[in-house]
């Protein structure tokens, strides 16, 4: 802090340093040829000024005095000159000490001011810091609502194609379900017949009973009552073996990391698929390939797009042929269709979440986009090959961990 | 309000001459050193000038002795008017009892009349005084020159503000001692209340003005 404003008015002995007045001594002693000394602006003596008596003339600075020169030398002209010389020195002390202080002061000034931003800027800093801090959290928030909502959607997508399953499977297992129920009822006729032979039997009447067998043609219905069997047999086989795939793809819920022959997915899945899609006729083409530890389910929901996707491509009469080898240390399963292709504009997007080129409500826009991470998922990567008209082939490879 | 040095009977008024670069605050203190016939008039002091521009400021002091014996002193100061300088500005202006505010007439220099009298106020804020009460006269300059703003106009834009206006050209010396004449009047009124300059010292406002004016 400065104790003097610059404008603040001067006292004799600030502006004559001790050092300064024992010079200006020296060259007023010469000058007067006379003993003098220095009485501020009340007359006083400066300290360690000697004791003179004489006559006191006034020392003027801007307006009035501010000190006297006390001498016993009576030449005006010397004492005139003693005047203007130690009025000169002040003077020109006096322009030099205002100035510096003035310097000083708004030099002081524009510190403070500068103290006053830095300590805004620091505030400001806090702030940014504090701001930054909680963005981080935010933007974490919000990655996990929106890693919640994917989830979402995945599962939405695969409750779509859980659906289209659905309907087909119904009806796959609605079939042999009615010709097994009708078969029961002819059964049910034949047994009644066999039952109308009873009394015939008890009394013991052959020659009767032999007319009547010959009569009623029971030989054919025998056989008829076998062959109506055997088919239901074979219908709740038929059955069963749907319901076993489709057991086997629903374990898409358990994220459990298995050892499983990827052959064994590819038929079950194909199976599951083919019952919506009888007329398409699908080639299988697997060579032996090692146990692959994976999410089986994952998998299973993986190769259930592409060949859900290979189906509505090739139309009502198409060939799929689904293969899979072993190259590389890699599994390789490529699933080709002759169906319609994928136009050149398309290819590079099919990856892309909600991009579809189905009918509102007919797909999520999803099936590939997570077809594509469950195989990234498991180190691998999907490929796919396409010409408009030519069909499209989408191949998979999946890395084996050793 | 001014300085009262009681032990030496002494009361000190800064006054200070502020305005836009070049408007002619120094030559406002020339003039006015020629021109006053104050019983004392001091050495115009000089600080420091670049290209005959003012560095830190220019210090004219004036005076008199009132019959009851009390040395009335005026400092009259002047800020370097360059943008640049607002920090000498401001401690120039600290501790003023009245201001000048020199303006430049010519038609093109109304934006700078405009910031540096907003830079003004401004660092009147920043130094403590309140610029409602404190006394202050623009000073409209530059009167002989072509092409400035006429009275009319001039009394248009700044006729409705509390401060009396006045024409100058400070470089003839017109209108110098009138802006000094009107200042010197505010600062009485001012002073008048506080230091009872009427009743103790024997001074009103005329004797105030003509004891430096005459």
């Amino acid at each position: 802090m400065i104790d003097e404003s610059f404008d603040s008015d001067l006292a004799l002995d600030e502006l004559l340093p001790p050092v300064v007045r024992h010079r200006l001594h020296d060259a007023l002693a010469v000058v007067l040829g006379a003993a003098f000394r220095l009485l501020d602006a009340r007359g006083m003596p400066l300290p360690g000024e000697m004791d003179v008596t004489g006559s006191r003339i006034p020392l003027v600075l801007e307006l009035e005095p501010i000190g006297y020169l006390e001498m016993s030398c009576d030449d005006v002209l010397r004492q005139q000159a003693a005047k203007t010389l130690v009025e000169l020195l002040l003077k020109n002390e006096a322009r030099f000490k205002m100035a510096s202080r003035l310097h000083l002061e708004s030099v002081y000034a524009d510190y403070e001011m500068l103290q006053t931003k830095h300590f805004a800027l620091q505030q400001s800093e806090a702030r940014l810091r504090t701001l930054s801090e909680t963005l981080e959290q935010r933007v974490q928030e919000q990655v996990k609502t929106i890693e919640g909502a994917q989830r979402l959607l995945y599962q939405a997508e695969k409750m779509a194609s859980v659906g289209q399953l659905a309907a087909g499977v119904a009806h796959e297992i609605n079939n042999p379900i009615g010709f097994i129920r009708s078969n029961l009822n002819s059964a049910r006729d034949y047994v009644r017949q066999f039952e109308s032979l009873t009394p015939l039997v008890k009394a013991r009447e052959a020659a009767l009973l032999a007319e009547m067998w010959q009569q009623q043609q029971f030989d054919e219905l025998l056989q008829d009552f076998a062959e109506l069997l055997q088919d239901s047999i074979a219908g709740a086989d038929r059955v069963a073996r749907i319901v076993a795939d489709l057991k086997n793809f629903s374990s898409v819920d358990r994220a459990e990391l298995i050892s499983a022959d990827l052959n064994d997915c590819i038929r079950s899945v194909c199976n599951v698929a083919g019952v919506q899609a009888q007329q398409v006729k699908i080639e299988l083409g697997l060579e032996d390939l090692p146990t692959l530890t994976c999410n089986a389910g994952h998998i299973n929901q993986a190769l259930m797009n592409l060949l859900l996707n290979a189906i509505r491509a090739t139309g009502e009469r198409g060939k799929i042929a689904v293969r899979s080898k072993l190259a590389n240390r890699e599994i390789v399963i490529s699933v080709c269709d002759d169906g319609v292709g994928i136009p050149a504009e398309v290819l590079p997007r099919i990856f892309d979440p909600f991009f579809t080129t189905h009918d509102v409500g007919q797909g999520t826009g999803l099936g590939l986009t997570v077809c594509r991470d469950i195989i990234a998922a498991h180190g691998g990567r999907i490929k796919v090959e396409s010409e408009p008209g030519q069909g499209a082939s989408f191949t998979i490879y999946l890395p084996i961990l050793v | 309000m001014a300085e009262y040095d009681e032990g030496m009977g002494k009361l000190t008024f800064k006054l200070v001459y502020y305005g836009p670069a070049l408007s002619g605050k120094t030559t406002n203190l020339m003039r006015l050193h020629d021109l006053v016939s104050a019983e004392l008039t001091g050495e115009l002091m000089t600080l420091e000038t670049q290209n005959d521009r003012t560095l830190f400021f220019d210090l004219l002091p004036l005076g008199f002795r009132t019959p009851s014996g009390l040395l009335v002193k005026f400092k009259l100061f002047t800020v370097p008017g360059q943008v640049a300088h607002d920090g000498t500005r401001k401690a120039v202006l600290s501790r003023a009892d009245g201001v000048v505010f020199v303006a430049d007439s010519q038609r093109n220099q109304g934006v700078n009349n405009g910031e540096s009298f907003q830079n003004l106020m401004d660092n009147l804020q920043r130094v403590g005084l309140d610029a409602q009460h404190l006394p202050l006269v623009v000073q409209f300059n530059k009167r002989d020159l072509p092409n400035v703003l006429s009275e009319q106009e001039v009394l248009e834009r700044w006729g409705t503000a509390p401060w009396p206006i006045t024409f100058a050209s400070a470089l003839s010396g017109v209108g110098v001692v009138e802006t000094f004449d009107a200042l010197l009047r505010v600062l009485y009124r001012c002073a008048e209340a506080e230091y009872a300059l009427a009743a103790q010292h024997q001074l009103t406002e005329q004797n105030f003005v003509a004891a430096v004016i005459k």
